[in-house]
C-alpha cells in the first residue's frame, strides 16, 4: 500500500483534515487581536486596523478597549460579563484538579484491590460501578440537582468535585484495574518474600510500575472534569464557582460581547488545551496507538 | 471487562483470608459508596419523580403514568425525538466514515505524520461548549469567517445564513459535532489498524492484490469490532448531545435543532416541571439501554471479550 498514485494524495490530505481541525482554532486566536470593528465593517477587513491586545488587557484590568471609545454606536457594545473569564478558568482548574485528586485517592486503591485480591461480592460491585455510566447524564440531572441542594453545596466547588469524580471514576477504575493486571505479580511476591511490608511494595514497585497509567487516568478525568458543561451548568448559579465552558456558553449568548473580546476570553480558556495536548497524546493516546509500547 | 477480574490461575486455590478481605473492602469502600451514592438513589428518585407532580410552586402528589402519557403526546417530544434521529443518523456514519479515511491516511508513514496525530487531537480536548463558541464565530450569519471567506473567494453572491435558516443551522451542528468527535475515532481505529499484522499485507501483495482490495479484504474485517464500538460511543454521544448545540444554536432556530437531552433540560429547568423530567430521562434512559442491547448483539463476541492486546 505504499508509493504510487496514493502517495501524492498524502498531503493535500493531510493538509484538509489540519484545515478542518485547526481552522477554527486559527480564527479564534486571530480575532481576538483584533479590534471590533475590523469584524463588523462591511465588509469586514480583518488586518486593515492591525492586530491589538486590548481585549485580553480588558478582560485582565477592566481598561475598555480604544475601539469601543470611538464609535458612539459601537461604545455599548461591551459587557462586565466577558470578565468572569479568568475567574471560571480560576474554578474549572480547582474542580478538575481536585477531581484528579479524587480519582488517584479513590480509583487507584479500588483497582488494585479488583486487580488483586479476592473478596465476596467482587464481581457485583465491579460491574456495578462499571455498568453507572451506561444511564444518560441527563437522566440524573434532576436527581443530582436535588441532591446537591439538600448537602447545601449548590454554586459550590466541592459540589462539582464531587458528581464530576461519580462521572470518571467508573473509567478510571476500569482502566487502572486492567492495567495492575498487567503489572506481573511474582514481582510484588519477591519483594513480599524478601520481608517487605506490603505497604512498601505497594509504594516502592507498585506505584512506579504504575506511574504512566496513573497519569494517564488522571488527565482523562481532569479533562473530563474541565469539558463538563450540563452538570456545571445545574449547580452553580454565580460567577463563584462557574466553570469555563458555562461561562464562555453564557456570553456568547449576550450580544453585547463582541466577536473579537468573546474570542480573547475563548483563547484564554482553550490554552491549557493547547499546552496540555501533548501529554494528552503521551499519557493517554500514544500507549493506546502504537500497542503500549512507550 | 469480565477479563479484569480473573484472579491469575495458581493464585486461585489459596482460600482467600480474612485480612485481605477487610483490606479490599476499605481499598473499594470509597469508590464504590461515592457511586452508589450518585447513581442507585438518583436513578431510584428520577422514577419516583416520573410518578408525581413535582414542581417549585405546586404541592406534590402522585399522578401514576400521567407524566409519561404528557410527555408522549407533547408535540415537542416527537420533534426533538425526530431531530435527535435524524442528528445520529446524520454524524454517526460521517465520524466513522472519516475516522476510518484519516486512520488510514495516518497508518502511512510520511513526513509530519506524527504533528498531524497530535493536532488532529486539539477539538477533541477542549470542551464541547467551546467548540459550540467557537463554530458560531465561523457560522455567524453577519460577521462569521465563512461567509466573509466564500464571499471573498466569489463563491458566495450575498451572505448565507447559516443560523437562522432550520435545515442550515442544522448542518451547521451536525458539521460542529463531527469535528469534535472525529479526532476519537481516528485514534481508535488507528489503535485498531496497527494491531493487524504486517505480513498480511505482505501476503496479500505477493498475490497480486490491489490497495482497495487489500482494504477491503484485510483492513475492514479486522476493524469490525472496532468499527461497532466506535459506533456505538458516538450514537450515544449524539443522543445525549447537549452541550455544543447549547452553545452554538441554543436549540434554534425554532426548534430546528432541539434535540431530547434539550428538551429535557428546557422542560425542567424552564417549566421547572420536574415530574415531566424525570418521566423523560427514564425514557431516554430506557431507549439508550435498549439501543446499547440491541447493538452489542450485532458486535462480534471477540470486540467483548477483548483481544488482549499487552
Amino acid at each position: 500500500m505504499r508509493g504510487g498514485k496514493s502517495a501524492r494524495l498524502v498531503y493535500p490530505a493531510a493538509a484538509a483534515v489540519l484545515i478542518f481541525a485547526l481552522a477554527p482554532f486559527g480564527w479564534v486566536l486571530l480575532s481576538g487581536f483584533l479590534p471590533a470593528v475590523a469584524i463588523l465593517d462591511q465588509p469586514p477587513q480583518w488586518l486593515r486596523y492591525g492586530l491589538i491586545d486590548d481585549n485580553f488587557r480588558y478582560i485582565f484590568t477592566g481598561k475598555v478597549p480604544q475601539a469601543y471609545e470611538v464609535g458612539g454606536q459601537l461604545r455599548k457594545m461591551i459587557s462586565q460579563e466577558v470578565r468572569a473569564v479568568p475567574r471560571a478558568a480560576f474554578n474549572s482548574a480547582i474542580i478538575a484538579f481536585g477531581v484528579l485528586l479524587l480519582n488517584w485517592l479513590f480509583g487507584a486503591p479500588a483497582a488494585y484491590a479488583y486487580a488483586r485480591l479476592r473478596f465476596p461480592g467482587k464481581a457485583a460491585t465491579f460491574y456495578l460501578i462499571t455498568a453507572s455510566r451506561l444511564i444518560p447524564a441527563v437522566a440524573l440531572a434532576v436527581p443530582y440537582f436535588l441532591i446537591v441542594q439538600q448537602l447545601g453545596l449548590l454554586d459550590n466547588h466541592l459540589a462539582l468535585i464531587l458528581v464530576h469524580t461519580v462521572l470518571t471514576l467508573p473509567f478510571s477504575i476500569l482502566i487502572l484495574t486492567l492495567y495492575f493486571r498487567t503489572i506481573p505479580q511474582e514481582i510484588e511476591e519477591a519483594a513480599q518474600l524478601d520481608g517487605a511490608p506490603r505497604g512498601t511494595v505497594l509504594r516502592r514497585i507498585v506505584l512506579p510500575l504504575a506511574l504512566p497509567s496513573l497519569v494517564g487516568t488522571g488527565l482523562f478525568a481532569f479533562m473530563m472534569s474541565y469539558s463538563e458543561f450540563l452538570f456545571a451548568l445545574l449547580v452553580t448559579s454565580s460567577a463563584h464557582a462557574r466553570t469555563l465552558p458555562v461561562t464562555l456558553a453564557s456570553i456568547v449568548q449576550n450580544p453585547d460581547v463582541t466577536w473579537s473580546l468573546l474570542s480573547a476570553g475563548t483563547t484564554l480558556a482553550i490554552l491549557p488545551a493547547l499546552i496540555l495536548v501533548w501529554p494528552i497524546w503521551r499519557y493517554m493516546v500514544r500507549g493506546l496507538v502504537s500497542g503500549g509500547v512507550a | 471487562m469480565a477479563r479484569a477480574l480473573e484472579v491469575p490461575a495458581g493464585r486461585a486455590r489459596i482460600p482467600a483470608r480474612r485480612p485481605e478481605i477487610s483490606t479490599a473492602y476499605l481499598m473499594i469502600g470509597g469508590a464504590l459508596l461515592l457511586v452508589a451514592l450518585f447513581t442507585v438513589y438518583p436513578f431510584g428518585y428520577a422514577l419516583y419523580a416520573s410518578a408525581h407532580t413535582i414542581s417549585p410552586i405546586l404541592p406534590k402528589s402522585f399522578v401514576g403514568f400521567t407524566n409519561y402519557q404528557l410527555v408522549v403526546t407533547s408535540p415537542y417530544f416527537g420533534f426533538s425525538l425526530l431531530t435527535t434521529a435524524k442528528f445520529a443518523l446524520a454524524t454517526v456514519p460521517v465520524i466513522v466514515v472519516l475516522g476510518v479515511l484519516v486512520a488510514v491516511l495516518l497508518n502511512r508513514p510520511f513526513w509530519g505524520n506524527s504533528f498531524v496525530r497530535v493536532a488532529i487531537l486539539l477539538p477533541w480536548t477542549i470542551p464541547a461548549a467551546i467548540g459550540g463558541v467557537m463554530w458560531k464565530g465561523v457560522f455567524a450569519d453577519s460577521w462569521g469567517a465563512l461567509n466573509v471567506v466564500l464571499f471573498r473567494l466569489n463563491v458566495i453572491e450575498e451572505y448565507v445564513r447559516w443560523l437562522t435558516e432550520p435545515p442550515l443551522a442544522f448542518t451547521a451542528v451536525v458539521i460542529a459535532q463531527v469535528w469534535a468527535q472525529f479526532p476519537l475515532a481516528v485514534v481508535l481505529l488507528l489503535a485498531a489498524m496497527q494491531a493487524i499484522p504486517d505480513e498480511l499485507y505482505e501476503a496479500a501483495a505477493l498475490d497480486g492484490a490491489s490497495g482497495l482490495r487489500q482494504f477491503a479484504a484485510i483492513t475492514v474485517p479486522f476493524l469490525r469490532p472496532m468499527l461497532v464500538i466506535v459506533a456505538l460511543f458516538e450514537i450515544l454521544l449524539a443522543l445525549t448531545a447537549f452541550d455544543l448545540i447549547f452553545a452554538l444554536t441554543g436549540g434554534g432556530p425554532g426548534t430546528a435543532t432541539t434535540v431530547l437531552s434539550y428538551f429535557i433540560w428546557g422542560e425542567t429547568f424552564r417549566m421547572l416541571s420536574f415530574g415531566k423530567g424525570a418521566a423523560l430521562a427514564v425514557i431516554i434512559a430506557a431507549l439508550s439501554i435498549v439501543l446499547i442491547v440491541g447493538l452489542m448483539r450485532l458486535m462480534p463476541k471477540e470486540a467483548l471479550l477483548g483481544e488482549e492486546g499487552s
